[in-house]
């Protein structure tokens, strides 16, 4: 890949200043459209009945009384639905990879509470309740399988009849050399961990909404999702319906976080009723049903060994991993999401050259599992940062000299497993936390404190994040399949600009960061540029918005088709002010020759040209101003720290989370203040990932936690500030020098809040070995200490 | 998350209100604030026939300072906590009140709702149980009151008839030597309790008299600590023997249950240092 020179004399007008945000004045002022306040004539309104069971089979189905009553328009079941389209069926293009189907509609059994087993539609969504209520399933419970290590082990009963042992897939890797490793080590450290079952608990659920026009044939899809142009690709073919005749809509989306960058059943469902019904139908999901049957997400249980020299050099890394995939594989991403991710991420920042790992995505009768914020990397990342401190206080040494030891250098470097980091400031993000927290000065405090029977504790977690999710970057997080995005450029015959991109901004920033690129690279003020994305027949294709990829992939997609429409501009002023294009500045709105200011002209009249002055544009030169490309970037890797800070009440068990400080390196940024937005958010995911997230089920299968009072995420009043800071390390390989970024936080928090428990705990002699940590928890670790 | 269909019926008098339980009885439940009964209805858990809202009867808003504080059942959380009486009179509650929910449920939320909700984690039963306070229940027969003591019979079950309504709690002007204190362990801000203790007693030559310690999240109502009162009758509540003693014997005879958030055993021994630190905040903080 080869880079192209920064072609502005100047220093750019808007990338990397603190534009504040185009996109929110919708937003504060209550003007935002989200799928819930979308409504069309004769709107019919559904809901599902959902199997109380965790696993059983279907005896019968019942729904007379249900269409009977009055308001219902149509009750379907699964056998019903499979007559109308096809199930979805997870598969990856890996040969250990066993394909995985999930029906529209559950047909002969059910495999975790809240699976959907019949629809009803109605006048009103009060109604289609009712008429929920009065369908009758008769059930016959089987064995639920709720522990993964159970689901792997010889004899378990089968949750698909297709899939033995319950594994959608045991994949292995190994250097070669790592048994030798182990053998001839000083020490060798062990942990098991076991990480919570958390959800991304978007503040808008998800949500469908469908309208079919018989009169022309084509469908349109209202979708609160992060991928519409995939979305439509993917959902297709289960509609047996052809692109030309969808169209996908993502209106306002009130955040992903991961969950909806998939393709769901009732993104099928609702459009192949509407079809049937010839009425639109809209479904948005409540929270029960959010929290019990979309995607849950990182459980995963890990054993990680790590040899290690008696001065503490690493000199190999072991890892098992487990996940507990629940029923099914999520469409498209598959059951390995977290397990796979987790394994292919274990090097991080260390220089480790001999690694092994075994992943099992295993299936249990559970909600199915989906990409949350950090898939994978940040159970994995706890797995592995714990035990690092766990090394630390075994071996006597500072825990953040110890990782400083093992650390990779600032250039670029390839992993063990082929993974090719761009570089970054791994020693020197951690050098710079560590002058943040003013780390001697806490030692002392922490000291003095325990001599007061108070319990301080500092966790460093330093990241490096695969964010980007180019076809490179997929492929060696163990995803082989293309991944790129594109974009249009338009300047309009006025001179304002259209920007349109197949990733989706729900939250991100985008038509700020974006627009922020194009302005730059076309010389026009940010007013004058806008971002259109969210819609099939208005964007161009494109997979979505996720994995942290959006300013790699848009950005250098933009800057490649703002660069061919920036070359028609400098022709034609070139050939208006009688200059050669290579002597043309574009600049704040105007084009001029470069040393002489006062010869210069409007961009808006260059832009007339374009359109319609004939012969006054250069020979050749076609009229309009558009250009359409493509970027598939290299692998590009963030990196940073997050330092926790914190109090244990020893009495109760409650922490104190006091100060959390992150530094952050994504290389290029488009604008800090969006950058630090993503920090906030990521840091504060991954304190609830620490102290409070957990879906618990109980051994017959059934959810405990399938309420807000009960699956509990934190809010204002647990987040403290969290303190950023930046360091730039351009990225040597993409388009402009950006580095996907905004899981970092959740991948590292985690780590950075147990580890300060456990360091706050070091009299007790605490090893933490399961997240979340609850005061009950806290308690325990103390009082096994004492004993 | 609908709920399904309901009558509605809004009185605007505790006569009419009365009138309407009578005819309706158990079909029919009191909408004060919401802020339990709504999610139930909206998740099916709850289906009444009839609902009754209380929130039009200005007799129910009442609160006032008049040879006790008088706190009628339809009184936001909101406006208890920022009431100057509440705050000069009995602060204790104010302290109590912080504690429940977030800002938004405490200005739907009312005194009445949670003290008739009965959550056995919940701050209202457990501050008013400390507080020894009666409350008023009005049926067609007219008014009684039921103690604090009597009135909580179990998990979402008061003394309060299904003909009946609570129309207010009354808590006696504590005198100068009264000190209270409540406190609570959760895991979150504003979420219920894993255990919460509140502390009343008077401070009379140094010693501890009418001890009162109600405990919230422990069993199936809020309890009074009989043991650790008994221990502290007479006893300096500033030594920290003898509040590690008062402790101790609060959380002995406690049996609590567990759930994902707690085992029973932490809620046990947490019932022991909130004890030990309320009787703390009690008598230190003055």
């Amino acid at each position: 890949m080869t880079v192209t020179e920064p072609l502005t004399v100047r220093p750019p007008q808007y990338v990397g200043a603190r534009v504040l945000r185009v996109e929110d004045n919708k937003y504060l002022m209550g003007r935002g459209r989200y799928l819930d306040d979308l409504a069309l004539p004769g709107m019919l309104q559904a809901a599902f009945v959902r199997s109380p069971h965790a696993h059983a089979r279907i005896a019968s189905i019942d729904i007379s009384a249900a269409k009977a009553l009055k308001g219902v328009v149509e009750v379907l079941t699964g056998a019903e639905l499979a007559k109308m389209g096809t199930p979805l069926v997870a598969d990856l293009q890996r040969e250990e990879v066993l394909p995985v189907g999930k029906e529209l509609l559950a047909t002969d059994k059910v495999r975790h509470v809240g699976e959907a087993v019949a629809i009803v539609i109605a006048e009103s969504r009060y109604l289609a309740e009712d008429g929920a209520q009065l369908v009758s399933v008769e059930y016959e419970p089987l064995p639920a399988l709720v522990d993964p290590e159970q689901a792997l082990s010889h004899g378990a009963v089968l949750l698909h009849d297709d899939v033995p042992g319950n594994n959608v897939a045991h994949i292995e890797f190994d250097s070669g050399g790592v048994e030798e490793a182990f053998a001839k080590a000083d020490r060798v450290f062990t942990k098991r961990f076991h990480a919570g079952r958390q959800h991304a608990a978007p503040l808008e659920t998800r949500g469908v909404m469908a309208d079919y026009n018989p009169g022309t044939g084509h469908l349109t899809i209202w979708s609160s999702t992060q991928l519409p142009h995939f979305l439509r690709t993917l959902i297709a073919p289960h509609l047996q319906m052809s692109e030309r005749h969808l169209t996908v809509i993502a209106p306002d989306v009130g955040g992903g976080f991961g969950l909806k960058c998939h393709v769901f059943v009732e993104e099928a469902i609702i459009p192949l009723v509407a079809k049937r019904l010839r009425r639109p139908v809209k479904w948005v999901e409540d929270r029960v049903e959010n929290l019990a049957a979309s995607g849950h997400a990182k459980e995963i249980v890990m054993d990680i060994d790590i040899a290690v020299t008696n001065d503490g050099r690493f000199l190999a890394f072991r890892g098992r991993y487990i996940g507990d995939c629940g029923a099914y594989s999520g469409y498209p991403w598959t059951a390995l999401i977290d397990p796979l991710a987790a394994a292919n991420l274990l090097p991080s920042l260390y220089d480790v050259r001999e690694m092994s790992f075994q992943v099992d995505a295993v299936l249990t009768n559970k909600c199915q599992t989906t990409a949350y914020r950090g898939p994978g990397m940040a159970p994995g990342h706890l797995a592995r940062e714990t035990l690092i401190d766990d090394i630390a206080h075994e071996l006597g040494m500072d825990p953040v000299e110890l990782r400083i030891k093992n650390c990779i250098g600032p250039e670029p470097y390839v992993t063990v497993n082929n993974m090719r980091f761009d570089g970054g400031s791994y020693v020197e993000s951690i050098r710079k936390a560590q002058e943040l927290v003013d780390y001697d000065r806490f030692r002392e405090a922490q000291a003095a404190a325990r001599a007061e029977g108070r319990y301080l504790g500092i966790g460093f977690s330093p990241f490096v994040e695969a964010g980007t999710w180019g076809s490179e970057g997929a492929k060696a997080l163990g995803f082989p399949a293309e991944f790129y995005d594109t974009a249009s450029v338009t300047v309009e015959p006025d001179g304002t600009v259209t920007v349109t991109t197949g990733t989706f901004n729900h939250g991100q920033g985008h038509h700020t960061s974006l627009a922020q690129l194009a302005a730059d690279r076309l010389g026009v003020r940010i007013e004058n540029v806008r971002v259109v994305d969210g819609d099939t027949s208005k964007a161009v294709w494109g997979a979505g918005t996720y994995a942290s990829r959006s300013a790699v992939v848009a950005g250098g997609s933009i800057l490649y088709a703002a660069t061919e429409v920036r070359n028609k501009l400098l022709a034609l002023a070139g050939s208006l002010l009688e200059a050669s294009p290579d002597d043309i500045e574009l600049y704040d709105g105007q084009a001029s020759i470069k040393g002489v200011p006062e010869k210069s002209l409007p961009i808006a009249q260059l832009a007339g040209v374009g359109y319609f002055g004939g012969a006054l544009r250069p020979e050749g030169q076609e009229p309009t101003l558009s250009a359409t490309r493509y970027y598939d970037p290299p692998q590009t890797y963030s990196n940073g720290v997050v330092v926790a800070i914190v109090e244990v009440d020893a009495e109760t068990g409650r922490v104190d989370l006091q100060r959390v400080v992150a530094v952050e390196d994504c290389g290029t940024m488009l604008n800090p203040l969006i950058v630090e937005g993503q920090v906030h958010g990521a840091v504060a995911q991954g304190i609830g990932a620490a102290l409070y997230e957990s879906l618990e089920y109980d051994e017959s299968g059934q959810l405990l936690s399938g309420t807000l009072m009960d699956f509990l995420y934190p809010s204002s009043t647990e987040v403290p500030t969290i303190e950023v800071s930046h360091i730039v390390t351009p990225s040597p390989v993409t388009e402009g020098g950006m580095k996907g970024m905004a899981e970092g936080g959740t991948i590292a928090a985690p780590a950075a809040v147990i580890n300060a428990i456990a360091d706050a705990l070091t009299p007790f002699g605490a090893v933490i070995r399961h997240a979340p940590v609850r005061p009950a928890d806290v308690l325990a670790l103390i009082e096994a200490g004492r004993a | 998350m609908k709920p399904a269909s309901f009558k509605y019926a809004c009185p605007t008098s505790v006569q009419e209100a009365v009138g309407l339980l009578q005819h309706f009885g158990d079909d029919a439940k009191v909408l004060a604030g919401g802020q339990s009964l709504v999610p139930m209805m909206n998740g099916r858990l709850a289906q009444p026939d009839v609902l009754i809202d209380i929130n039009q009867i200005a007799e129910l808003r009442v609160l006032e300072v008049n040879g006790g504080l008088r706190i009628g059942a339809g009184v936001r959380q909101r406006t208890a906590l920022e009431s100057p009486d509440v705050q000069r009179v009995v602060p204790v509650i104010a302290e109590a009140l912080r504690h429940v929910g977030h800002v938004g449920i405490r200005a739907r939320g009312t005194v009445g709702g949670s003290i008739a909700h009965a959550d056995p984690a919940a701050e209202l039963p457990t501050i008013m149980l400390a507080l020894d306070a009666t409350m008023t229940v009005t049926g067609a027969g007219g008014q009684r009151t039921v103690p604090a003591e009597e009135f909580f019979r179990g998990v979402f079950t008061t003394a309060v008839e299904y003909d009946e309504l609570l129309t207010g709690v009354h808590v006696a002007v504590p005198g100068p030597a009264s000190r209270s204190a409540f406190v609570e362990v959760s895991r979150r801000r504003g979420d219920f309790a894993l255990v919460g203790a509140a502390v009343s007693l008077e401070l009379i030559d140094g010693a501890a008299r009418r001890v009162r310690i109600a405990l919230s999240g422990v069993a199936d109502r809020p309890v009074l600590a009989h043991r650790a009162q008994e221990f502290l009758e007479g006893r300096d509540p500033h030594d920290p023997v003898v509040r590690e003693e008062a402790g101790r014997l609060a959380a002995a005879d406690l049996d609590p249950a567990s759930d994902i958030h707690a085992p029973g055993s932490y809620r046990k021994k947490v019932s022991a240092v909130l004890v030990k630190r309320a009787l703390s905040n009690a008598v230190n903080g003055e």
